[in-house]
C-alpha cells in the first residue's frame, strides 16, 4: 500500500517531463519546420519571378513592358502579342521552331543509341583496352567548348558545312556525360542477366536491346531531355554556322526579334521566349521523377 | 592493363570471348568515333594552331612561340583570367551552399505537391534557354528603370549600377549564375541526400543524436561524393562561362565583366586570330586539367566512400 503510493507521484512526475518534453520539442519542429518552408518558398520566389514576368510581361501592351512598381502577375491579356510572332514578316516563327525540333530530336536520338550502346560495351562486355578507352571518355567530359570551337569551326569550314544544320548536329550525337551515365546504370543491374542470355545463346545485341536497355529507362530518360535541352537552347553554335534565314533556330529568332523590334516590342520577343519554353517545360514536368532518379542511380561513386 | 587481374579465358571459350570483344569493339565505335573527331582530335589541331598564326584565308604560318609570349604581357587575357576565376569562386560556391540548403529542405518530409513545386520552380531557370534569361535579367539590374532597384528603394536603399559600373557589373553576372544555377546543385544533392539509407538516421535518434549532429555527422560525411561531383562539374562550367557576361554586359564596361570565353570568342571569330585564340584556348584547357588534378589529389583526402 505505502509502496504504491510512493511510486505514484515517480510515475506522475516522469509522465509529466516527458510530456513538457515533447511538448517543447513539438514546439521547436513546428518553428523549425515553418522557417524551413518559409526560407524553401522565398527561394523558389526569387527562382520563379523572372519566369513569372516574361509570361505576364507578354501579356501586357508593348508600351506597358517597363512600368513600375514591377508586376509579375498578368495585368492583361493581349494575345494579339503572340498572333504578331506568328504573322511577323521578319522573322518565320513556325519555320523555326520546326527547324530546331529538328536538330533537338536527331541529336537527342543520336545520343541515345550511341551512348547507350557504348555504356553497354564498357560495362558489359569484356574487351582489351576496356578501361583505357573508357579513360578517354572521362577525360574529354573535361574539355570546354571553348577548347575545340576554333578546330571544329576549320573543320566544317572545309567538309562545306557551313550554313548547315549538319554544323549543329554531328558534334552532338553522341556525349561522354551519356556514356558514363549509361555506363553506371548498366553497371547497377544483375550480371546474372547477361550470363543467363548468354548461356540461352542471345548474341550480344539482343542482350543489349531485349533485355537490358528497358531496364535503363530512367537514364535513357533523363539523358534524353539533357540532349534534347542542349540543343534546343544552344546559341552558341547556331550563331556560329548559320547565315541564312530559312535555316535560323529558335534561339538565333529571338535575338532576331529583339534587333528588328528593338525599340518597342519586348512584349513580342517575350512571347517569342514563352513560345519556345513550352516544349521544355512540358518534358520536364512530365519527367522530373525520372531525372532525380536517374541521377541518384548513376551513383556518382564509379 | 588491367589484364594481369582478369582470370585468363581458356582454349573452348577462346571463340566466344573473340566474339565478345568484336561486340565490344562495335558497340563503342559510333560513340567513340563522335568523341574523336570533334573532341579529341581538335585538341590537337588546337596545340598545333597555337604555334601559328592563321586568319582563315590565307595558310597558317608558323611562329614558335610568339603567341604564347604574347599571352603573357595579353592585359587584356589577365584581366578576363581574373574575371573568370571570381566567377567561378563566387558561383561554385554561392550554388553549392545554397543548392545544399535547399536540398536539405525539400528532402524533409513534405507534401508531395508542395515537394513536387518546389523542385519544379527551384529547376526552371536551369532548363530555359540562357539568352532569353540574360534577357529578362538585363531589365532587372536596370539601373534607373530597373525592378531590383525598385525594390531596394523600397527599403531605402540607393540604386546601385548592377550592369553599366565597373564595381558591379562582374558581381551581377556572378548573381546571375548563381541564380541560374543552384536548380542544378539542388539536384546533384538531393540525389546525393536520397541515397542515404534511413536506418542511419534513425540508430542515431535512438542514440539521442540531435538534429545538428545528425547533419554534420551523417549527412555531411555521407553527402562528399555529391559534393565533390558537383565542385568538379561546377568549376568545368563556370570556368567556361559565355552567355552571364556576352549577353548580360558584353564584357563591359571596359573590360570589367569580361570572361575567358568572351576574350576567346571575340578574338577567334570578330578579329579572326585563329592561332591566338587557339593559343588562349589550350592555356585554359591545362589550367582545366591543373584545377581537377588538384580537385581530385585533395578529394582522396576528404571525400567519403562508403
Amino acid at each position: 500500500m505505502s509502496s504504491h503510493a510512493g511510486a505514484e507521484p515517480r510515475v506522475r512526475r516522469l509522465i509529466g517531463t516527458g510530456g513538457k518534453d515533447l511538448r517543447r520539442r513539438s514546439l521547436r519542429s513546428l518553428t523549425g519546420k515553418g522557417v524551413t518552408y518559409a526560407l524553401l518558398l522565398a527561394v523558389a520566389l526569387v527562382e520563379l519571378v523572372p519566369i513569372m514576368w516574361i509570361v505576364s510581361t507578354s501579356l501586357r501592351m508593348p508600351g506597358e513592358s517597363y512600368d513600375l512598381p514591377p508586376d509579375f502577375l498578368p495585368t492583361s491579356f493581349r494575345w494579339q502579342n503572340y498572333r504578331n510572332v506568328f504573322m511577323s514578316t521578319r522573322i518565320d516563327y513556325p519555320l523555326f521552331f520546326l527547324n530546331s525540333l529538328k536538330i533537338a530530336l536527331v541529336v537527342t536520338a543520336g545520343q541515345l543509341f550511341t551512348c547507350s550502346m557504348a555504356g553497354f560495351a564498357y560495362a558489359r562486355l569484356r574487351f582489351r583496352g576496356r578501361e583505357a578507352m573508357f579513360l578517354l571518355f572521362l577525360a574529354s567530359m573535361m574539355v570546354p567548348v571553348t577548347v575545340v570551337v576554333i578546330p571544329y569551326f576549320i573543320t566544317v569550314k572545309y567538309l562545306g558545312l557551313v550554313d548547315t544544320h549538319w554544323a549543329l548536329i554531328l558534334p552532338g550525337l553522341s556525349s561522354a556525360f551519356g556514356v558514363f551515365l549509361l555506363r553506371q546504370h548498366f553497371l547497377s543491374l544483375p550480371g546474372e542477366l547477361v550470363d543467363a542470355a548468354k548461356i540461352d545463346g542471345a548474341s550480344f545485341f539482343r542482350i543489349y536491346w531485349n533485355i537490358l536497355l528497358p531496364m535503363v529507362t530512367p537514364a535513357l530518360a533523363s539523358l534524353g531531355i539533357f540532349g534534347f535541352l542542349a540543343a534546343w537552347n544552344d546559341f552558341y553554335y547556331p550563331s556560329l554556322f548559320l547565315r541564312t534565314f530559312d535555316k535560323y533556330t529558335l534561339p538565333i529568332a529571338l535575338v532576331l526579334l529583339k534587333g528588328y523590334m528593338g525599340t518597342g516590342s519586348i512584349a513580342e520577343i517575350l512571347a517569342a521566349i514563352v513560345l519556345s519554353m513550352v516544349p521544355i517545360m512540358i518534358v520536364f514536368l512530365v519527367a522530373q521523377d525520372y531525372v532525380i532518379e536517374a541521377m541518384s542511380r548513376s551513383g556518382l561513386k564509379g | 592493363m588491367k589484364r594481369g587481374t582478369e582470370a585468363k579465358p581458356r582454349a573452348p571459350i577462346s571463340k566466344m570471348r573473340l566474339h565478345e570483344s568484336l561486340w565490344g569493339y562495335l558497340m563503342q565505335a559510333p560513340a567513340l568515333l563522335i568523341v574523336t573527331a570533334f573532341i579529341l582530335l581538335p585538341i590537337v589541331v588546337s596545340l598545333v594552331l597555337a604555334f601559328t598564326e592563321y586568319d582563315l584565308l590565307t595558310p597558317p604560318e608558323w611562329t614558335d612561340t610568339a603567341n604564347f609570349l604574347r599571352l603573357a604581357s595579353d592585359r587584356r587575357l589577365w584581366k578576363s583570367f581574373r574575371n573568370t576565376v571570381a566567377v567561378a569562386l563566387g558561383g561554385v560556391i554561392g550554388n553549392n551552399v545554397i543548392g545544399f540548403l535547399l536540398a536539405i529542405g525539400v528532402n524533409r518530409a513534405m507534401s508531395k505537391a508542395l515537394k513536387y513545386f518546389l523542385r519544379a520552380a527551384l529547376f526552371f531557370p536551369v532548363l530555359t534557354t540562357g539568352s532569353s534569361l540574360a534577357l529578362v535579367w538585363r531589365y532587372i539590374f536596370g539601373t534607373d528603370r530597373g525592378a531590383l532597384n525598385w525594390v531596394l528603394g523600397q527599403i531605402g536603399i540607393e540604386s546601385i549600377p548592377w550592369l553599366t559600373s565597373g564595381e558591379w557589373s562582374l558581381r551581377s553576372v556572378i548573381l546571375y549564375r548563381i541564380w541560374r544555377g543552384i536548380g542544378m546543385t539542388m539536384v546533384v544533392y538531393l540525389a546525393g541526400l536520397q541515397g542515404i539509407p534511413k536506418d542511419i538516421y534513425e540508430a542515431a535518434k535512438i542514440d539521442g543524436a540531435g538534429s545538428w549532429r545528425l547533419t554534420s555527422r551523417i549527412t555531411l560525411p555521407l553527402i562528399t561524393p555529391s559534393v565533390f561531383f558537383s565542385l568538379i562539374m561546377g568549376f568545368m562550367s563556370e570556368f567556361q562561362v559565355f552567355e552571364g557576361s556576352y549577353v548580360l554586359t558584353t564584357g563591359g564596361p571596359g573590360d570589367a565583366s569580361r570572361t575567358i570565353a568572351v576574350y576567346l570568342y571575340e578574338v577567334a571569330f570578330r578579329r579572326f586570330e585563329m592561332g591566338y585564340g587557339a593559343s588562349i584556348a589550350f592555356v585554359l584547357l591545362l589550367l582545366l586539367v591543373c584545377l581537377t588534378m588538384l580537385q581530385f589529389w585533395v578529394g582522396n583526402r576528404w571525400v567519403y566512400y562508403e
